[in-house]
């Protein structure tokens, strides 16, 4: 596969200094080709970390019901794998594989091909040497102790600096866009590339360099927290949803005024919601009030996203028995509504008031991150990875694990755990039940997680094999072309039905 | 705290005043119009509307092992 010309890096600055061949709109095998060697970088990165941030998670998970397991070395302690494993998953799997979701969208739906991949590509390396330097830093325990940003301080701006080069040339491709009319899935990208590093700058800024006194600490780390899966990881893997839902089943979203309302609305409100996890904290009330009153507005957003999708649906479930992408693809969007509205109930002062401090809000954080935000970037992997390499998945079997794994896994995961979570905090609020009482409830719950956690290990290693598969049958010494029948194919059946 | 007060207070302007100008530009040049027409951003005449674009389970054999044409039966 050839790599059609690309303007080079002061071209791609200015459009007007372009060649005025890219003048035209380019064919999609053209700007999948421009941005393989990219998206493959982020993907195969990201997948790497999804493997060490699921090895560090197991190992977290078993240690809440087997304390003494591997606790005689410091940086296998409980609070350094653990810390270890939301940095992994986090920065390294989730954050990479959605940039090369978002660089993929951006060119297709701008119709024009990546531009001077190299400075993407030397993002990616810097965004990696980062994140290598800064878990291994939380592993000697040199952590900031601020949750999300554990990051020792020195980690940090190679980050940023990596992030500020994807968010810049995110921009540069939008500039040169050959479809003037905006889809809504670039609404959310353009959002999410300006909103990260805001939210970004701003808490380290007041959390790490020049440290908030006292409380404010408190509030400054749940607004980044908060907003760093509502303003960074959502509107990416929403983008992803409006973009590969239409696409897979080959129907028009149902309603494209609901969808950009459901941009706007999430817009306004949710960079109001962290302090509701603060709910009985020493904080001014009215700052509580505000935050749960804008959670509860998210409804807005979140049952229109979700009526749009399911209208879109309706009529083709039966597609989903064919396409890896559309499995995924529906059941983050269905757990974006369930775990949205969650999130709204946990929001109210006396659920709140329960569930706070529990196992609840971590599988609250499960549903979202992963039921919703990693289902949707696998699946949106599923559609990409064969159009960049020109091959076909290798094996049916391998996704068919990698689905049922990662879905059964996860609902079994968040489900049970969010009920735990729930006799673990009214037990806390009994003043009658011994503490390890309360840590005793807790231990069937913890177990079942760290099964479903060997399920979704299993998927893990299921997909990565795939994936592996797939590149040494594009890159490997036995490479050979291969009949593509993923695009441009009508089930002759009315499978919708 | 003088500059990073600068820098905080300053953002906090300055993003709500650009997502303020994207409202507006966005109504200027009829973004948030049109909509039949930008929910169909996604097809084009390679991949139109009506066709599915993900057929990779439950293949019968033969269509695994040729390429069948183009808006061809699968499966």
């Amino acid at each position: 596969m050839s790599q059609p010309a690309t303007p080079g890096v002061l071209a791609a600055l200015s459009p007007r200094d372009a060649d005025t061949s890219s003048s035209r709109r380019a064919e999609l095998a053209e700007i999948d080709a421009s941005t393989s060697g990219t998206v493959l970088l982020f993907f195969l990165a990201g997948m790497v970390w999804l493997l060490i941030g699921t090895a560090f998670a197991l190992l977290a998970s078993y240690k809440l019901h087997a304390p003494d397991f591997l606790s005689g070395q410091a940086w296998l302690t409980f609070g350094r794998i653990r810390t270890a494993h939301l940095n992994a998953v986090i920065f390294g799997f989730s954050a990479e594989v959605a940039v090369g979701v978002l660089l993929w969208l951006m060119c297709r739906l701008c119709r024009v091909p990546l531009m001077a991949q190299s400075v993407i590509n030397a993002a990616a390396v810097f965004w990696n040497v980062g994140l290598t330097v800064g878990i291994v830093g939380i592993l000697k325990g040199d952590t900031t102790g601020v949750e999300y940003l554990e990051m020792p301080k020195y980690a940090t701006p190679i980050l940023f600096v990596a992030f500020a080069l994807i968010a810049v040339w995110t921009i540069v491709i939008f500039r040169f866009r050959r479809e003037q009319h905006l889809y809504v899935s670039q609404w959310y990208l353009l959002a999410a590339v300006l909103w990260f590093p805001w939210l970004y700058s701003t808490a380290q800024l007041l959390l790490v360099l020049e440290p908030a006194r006292g409380t404010v600490q408190a509030a400054v780390n749940w607004w980044f927290g908060h907003n760093v899966l509502g303003l960074w990881f959502t509107p990416i893997g929403l983008a992803a949803i409006y973009y590969f839902l239409p696409k897979v089943i080959g129907r028009p979203i149902h309603s494209y005024y609901l969808s950009v309302l459901g941009f706007w609305t999430l817009a306004l409100f949710y960079n109001w919601n962290g302090f509701h996890h603060l709910v009985g904290g020493p904080f001014p009330a009215w700052m509580i009030t505000i935050s749960i009153v804008a959670s509860v507005m998210m409804i807005i957003p979140v049952v229109s996203t979700a009526i749009n999708h399911h209208f879109t649906m309706v009529g083709h479930f039966g597609k989903l028995k064919y396409s890896p992408t559309l499995r995924f693809i529906v059941f983050g969007a269905v757990s974006y509504t369930v775990s949205s509205l969650q999130g709204v109930l946990s929001s109210v002062r006396w659920f709140s008031e329960v569930a706070h401090f529990t196992h609840h809000t971590v599988a609250h954080a499960h549903w979202g991150m992963y039921a919703f935000f990693t289902m949707t970037m696998f699946g949106s992997m599923y559609y990409i990875l064969p159009r960049i390499t020109q091959r076909e998945w290798p094996s049916e079997r391998l996704i068919s694990i990698h689905f049922w794994c990662t879905a059964v896994g996860i609902i079994l995961y968040v489900a049970p755990l969010s009920w735990g979570g729930w006799l673990q905090g009214k037990a806390m609020l009994d003043a009658t039940v011994p503490f390890i009482d309360v840590v005793k409830i807790t231990l069937p719950w913890l177990k079942l997680r760290t099964l479903m956690g060997l399920l979704l290990a299993v998927g893990h290693v299921a997909f990565f094999a795939n994936l592996v598969w797939i590149l040494a049958r594009r890159f490997g010494p036995y490479r050979q072309p291969e009949p593509m029948i993923l695009a441009g194919v009508t089930p002759a059946a009315p499978v919708g039905k | 705290m003088g500059i990073i007060s600068f820098i905080l207070i300053g953002s906090s302007l300055v993003f709500p005043a650009v997502a303020l100008w994207a409202l507006w530009w966005a109504g200027r040049h009829g973004q948030l119009a049109h909509a039949d027409k930008a929910a169909l951003l996604p097809f084009d005449e390679q991949e139109p509307v009506g066709r599915m674009t993900d057929v990779v389970l439950n293949r019968p054999k033969a269509s695994k092992a040729s390429h069948p044409p183009q808006g061809g039966p699968v499966p």
